[in-house]
């Protein structure tokens, strides 16, 4: 894939930049401090997912970049995207999904902040790899230049972009009415910015969908899938309730794809940066539809262990906290009602 | 062509129990769900005692049998006058167990009432809700010369005469002989029979003297075991209309056959108790779907813009994908077969138009009207809506929103589900198809010939008009001593509605009116008031209305003006009186209707309103109004008959 030209001008690097910032302020908006709080409570759970967030998906990027034998500057976004932290679209996933949405608000509040340490960790354990090829690429082909992946600026934009969540956060404390529209704003930002790099692609780029091989449309879709799997299977091993289940696997699958674009825009430089945010771009656009799906899947499995689950919360809440709601076997099976 | 996209809804099952009477249901169930619980009774917003399945049956079996021991005799009739509470099932469960049945009435009940319904049925043994009932009943005593025993139900309420005893204190006495051996509850259980009374209900319909309704187990049974809906023990029942309806009942007793709770709710703390509880399921009528289309509505004008503009975005988009999705699924209500060739292009249309909202409607759906949804009571899966025909608009509201309303439709008479709209028969503007071992016809207003179902006629009779006339498990043994009423109603096994249906080109029914309410005028011509009345009270001015024009040479008004829509429009008054003194009032109504009922909407030139009456107060349940809020329109034309004269002068 020899394409000199880059994906996005200048223009709309801004434009691309306002709206990720939008996105953050909004994700911030959802969050209430009480969220970390709860985080630090009820910590079983969420190690749990952590081990799958931070354990699992940067593995399983890795594990695609080698069996698709990717190029170096794929590899290293792919891993990048293993790494992210969860986006504020997982809530409303699981949510749906008939998932605890206190985990995942409280997972995807968490590893924001532990991005901070866990990223530049992971991206040194997996992609260092991929950077000593990139350099030698790059130096075979006549650059005077090292390649060596850009902590200092992963960092720098991973602040960065925490600070309009902070701001969103603020807001919220304030004003809840306006924190709710910067919310509802947001979550429909996110879904024009992914349509906004789609379209424009394909109409100024078409070179770029024929030019990209297969295994970078597969390993999209395959990240996001395995990640669910994966996250499924992880949280099943620890025999936790199925609802908690459901907030982990997606919680592992999608990951906060406005935070790789910022990344990659402000770390990373040509010609890598293009190639980079292709690879970021399309998984954005594939996550939202493979987890469409695995959402309404997981809806209708969940909804009796859910109702049930929901209905003992309602008993304690009216009928007193020590109130025992007892499902006789007989009559609903062997569902975990927990 | 139009139902292969036809969705399945599968839950997963749970167990369900069902008898061959209702003193069995209530025994498989306490066998079956235990210590779940079956009813809860509101202490406050975040405080409800709750009582089990295995404690209702206990507590129904010592109160049956201290029944018995005071003399209670098989089959005999139980006077039972209260409103919703917890010790009407435990009474209910009482007299089921000690083979009697129950004559209910609200605590509103008026004292002509009381005393021809007991005189009627005969009521030796009486539950009354109150002290205040109590010494009501004990006024009438000269009048009711068979009364013999009074038992008060509420809990606090302390028996202020000789003849009364207290709900808890038989259960007490009924403990202790079921604890020194007493089996005859076992007795009593072991001779009912399927075609044994369980309830004696008498209608106040919109016409005529009330008449006892006969309903058997056999009645009830077949309804919970047809009724085409599906909850389970994880889902709670919102309890609201009133229970002496058979209406509430059947849902109460199907909840008891599911093993799901019932909670009792109020008028006053509705609100909050569809938050608190977040029930999945309710029975309901039109007035509550009118009162939440506004609460939803004037929350989303009270956002500021940016969110409103989003709710906006967010109706259309379902409003137009749902259309697409209804007709691909083949949810139409046409009344007619359509061309093929015409059902496959707009099948294309549909199909592409599906496809380019889907992704747009997932997000709003998800980000907009699930906040909405979450106002209105949260866990709402569905209603079955009844007792009154639910308006066009408020009904597409709900159902673009997404809480499937499911409008039912039935009578008294026929204990009372006929028909109901499902979650795959979701038909708006219908009252979905009859319910299964249902048969029905639909015959001749004249010549009393069967329309529909008649293979000689184009497509089999569907999209004529008649009477809907029905056959099945569900419908009544007759009226109570009076069988003049029972032969015309019930003709060869077949019960006469009294109502004017049609058959859409999907098999599902169409109420269009009352047979009875038809106005003919004096040059012959005939109009169906309903749906004038309908339209009409969808103006934000206009409360309530009567068409009235029986012999007369034109149809008139008599209109409940609102207040709160004039107040919105900007005006500044105090009273109903107010507006009706007011001229210009009346013409803002008139200019209202004659744009209402014009020919654009399908209304035809003689059914144009001339005249119109602002009346200076609301209609009053019980009085103008059924239980159920529907007009009785023999005491408007009497109580009115003034203002109706003046109508034609």
């Amino acid at each position: 894939m020899e394409i000199e030209q880059q994906l996005i001008n200048p223009m709309q690097q801004g434009l691309l930049a306002l709206m990720i910032l939008i996105i953050m302020f909004g994700m911030g908006a959802a969050l209430t401090p009480q969220d970390f709080r709860h985080a630090l409570q009820r910590p079983r759970g969420m190690l749990i997912g952590f081990l799958s967030q931070f354990g699992l998906m940067p593995l399983i990027a890795f594990g695609l970049a080698h069996l698709l034998q990717l190029s170096p500057a794929k590899a290293i976004a792919l891993i990048l995207i293993g790494c992210l932290p969860g986006g504020s679209t997982s809530n409303m996933f699981a949510y749906f999904a008939r998932g605890s949405l206190a985990l995942s608000i409280s997972m995807t509040a968490a590893s924001t902040m532990l991005a901070l340490i866990m990223m530049p960790l992971l991206l040194d354990l997996y992609a260092s790899g991929f950077a000593e090829q990139l350099d030698a690429q790059l130096r075979e082909a006549g650059s005077d230049t090292h390649f060596v992946i850009p902590y200092g600026n992963i960092v720098a934009s991973l602040l960065l972009v925490i600070v309009p969540v902070i701001g969103g956060m603020v807001l919220r404390r304030y004003s809840p009415g306006w924190a709710k529209t910067a919310e509802d704003t947001a979550g429909f930002m996110a879904i024009i910015v992914i349509l906004f790099l789609l379209v424009s692609a394909l109409l100024l780029r078409t070179e770029y969908f024929l030019a990209t091989p297969w295994e970078i449309y597969v390993a999209a879709v395959c990240i996001g899938l395995v990640g669910f799997l994966f996250g499924y299977g992880t949280a099943t091993a620890f025999r936790l309730p199925p609802r908690f289940k459901r907030a982990i696997s997606l919680e592992t699958g999608i990951q906060n794809g406005p935070i790789a674009l910022a990344i990659i825009m402000l770390s990373f430089a040509e010609p890598i940066q293009s190639e980079m945010l292709w690879v970021a771009i399309l998984y954005s656009a594939f996550i939202v539809i493979t987890s469409s799906f695995v959402t309404l899947y997981y809806r209708r499995i969940g909804q009796l262990d859910w109702d049930l689950h929901h209905n003992t919360r309602i008993h304690q809440r009216l009928f007193g906290a020590n109130y025992q709601t007892r499902y006789p076997r007989r009559v609903i099976g062997d569902v975990d009602t927990r | 062509m139009t139902h292969f996209l036809r969705l399945r809804h599968r839950q997963p099952t749970t167990h369900r129990v069902t008898a061959p009477h209702l003193a069995e249901l209530y025994a498989r169930a306490a066998a079956t769900f235990g210590e779940l619980p079956a009813f809860a009774t509101r202490r406050a917003a975040n405080e409800w005692s709750p009582l089990s399945f295995r404690e209702l049956y206990a507590q129904g079996q010592a109160l049956a049998t201290a029944l018995i021991d005071l003399g209670l005799e098989r089959q005999a009739h139980i006077g039972l006058l209260a409103d919703n509470r917890v010790e009407w099932i435990i009474a209910d469960c009482a007299t089921q167990l000690a083979g009697a049945a129950n004559v209910p009435r609200g605590s509103d009940v008026t004292d002509e009432e009381i005393v021809t319904i007991f005189g009627h049925a005969g009521v030796t043994v009486a539950f009354v809700e109150s002290e205040a009932l109590e010494q009501r009943l004990m006024a009438l005593r000269e009048r009711l010369p068979h009364l013999q025993q009074l038992i008060l139900m509420h809990p606090k309420a302390q028996p202020q005469q000789p003849l009364t005893r207290h709900l808890y204190q038989l259960i007490e006495d009924g403990e202790a002989l079921r604890a020194a051996g007493d089996r005859r509850v076992e007795e009593r259980v072991a001779a009912l029979r399927p075609d044994d009374l369980f309830t004696l209900i008498y209608t106040s319909g919109t016409t005529g003297a009330p008449k006892g309704v006969m309903l058997t187990h056999a009645n009830m049974i077949s309804q919970i075991e047809n009724i085409p809906i599906k909850i389970n023990c994880a889902d709670r029942v919102l309890s609201i209309l009133p229970i002496w309806h058979v209406y509430e009942r059947v849902f109460e007793m199907f909840a008891i056959s599911q093993g799901c709770c019932t909670y009792y709710s109020s008028v006053q703390t509705l609100q909050e108790d569809l938050r608190n509880v977040e029930p999945t399921f309710m029975g309901s009528a039109p007035r509550l779907w009118e009162s939440l289309h506004q609460r939803i509505l004037k929350s989303i004008r009270q956002r500021h813009p940016m969110r409103r503009a989003l709710f906006r975005i967010a109706y259309f988009l379902s409003h137009h994908y749902k259309e697409s999705v209804f007709f691909l699924t083949g949810r139409r209500a046409d009344l007619y077969r359509q061309p093929r060739a015409w059902v496959a292009l707009a099948g294309v249309v549909h199909v592409l138009r599906w496809l380019l909202l889907l992704p747009w409607y997932g997000f709003f759906n998800a980000a907009v009207l699930e906040q909405v949804r979450l106002a209105v009571g949260g866990n709402l899966k569905g209603s079955v809506s009844g007792g009154g025909a639910l308006p066009d608009e408020i009904d597409r509201f709900f159902n673009y929103l997404g809480i499937p309303v499911l409008e039912g439709y039935g009578l008294t008479e026929t204990s009372p589900v006929l028909a109901v709209r499902t979650y795959e028969q979701l038909m708006i503007g219908t009252v979905g198809p009859m319910i299964r071992g249902t048969e029905l016809r639909i015959v001749c207003l004249e010549s009393g010939a069967v329309l529909y179902p008649d293979p000689q006629r184009r497509d089999g009779g569907r999209g004529l008009k008649g009477e809907v006339v029905v056959r099945g498990p569900q419908v009544m043994k007759g009226y109570y001593r009076n069988p003049e009423a029972t032969a015309q109603a019930l003709r060869n096994g077949w019960f006469h509605t009294g109502d004017i249906g049609v058959v859409s080109h999907g098999d599902c029914l169409q109420i269009v009116g009352r047979c009875k309410e038809t106005i003919v005028l004096a040059n012959g011509e005939n109009l169906e008031p309903a749906p004038i009345e309908l339209n009409l009270t969808q103006s934000p001015l206009i409360e309530q209305c009567v068409v009235v024009g029986q012999d007369r040479r034109y149809p008139a008004a008599l209109i409940v003006p609102s207040l709160e829509g004039f107040r919105d429009a900007g005006w500044a008054v105090g009273s109903v009186a107010e507006l009706a003194a007011d001229a210009q009032a009346r013409r803002s109504v008139e200019a209202e209707i004659k744009t209402r009922i014009a020919p654009v909407n399908g209304f035809r030139a003689h059914e144009r309103i001339q005249r119109v009456r602002l009346l200076e107060q609301r209609f009053a349940t019980g009085e103008e109004l059924t239980q159920l809020l529907k007009v009785k329109r023999h005491v408007v034309a009497q109580k009115y008959a003034h203002e109706i004269e003046s109508l034609y002068q």
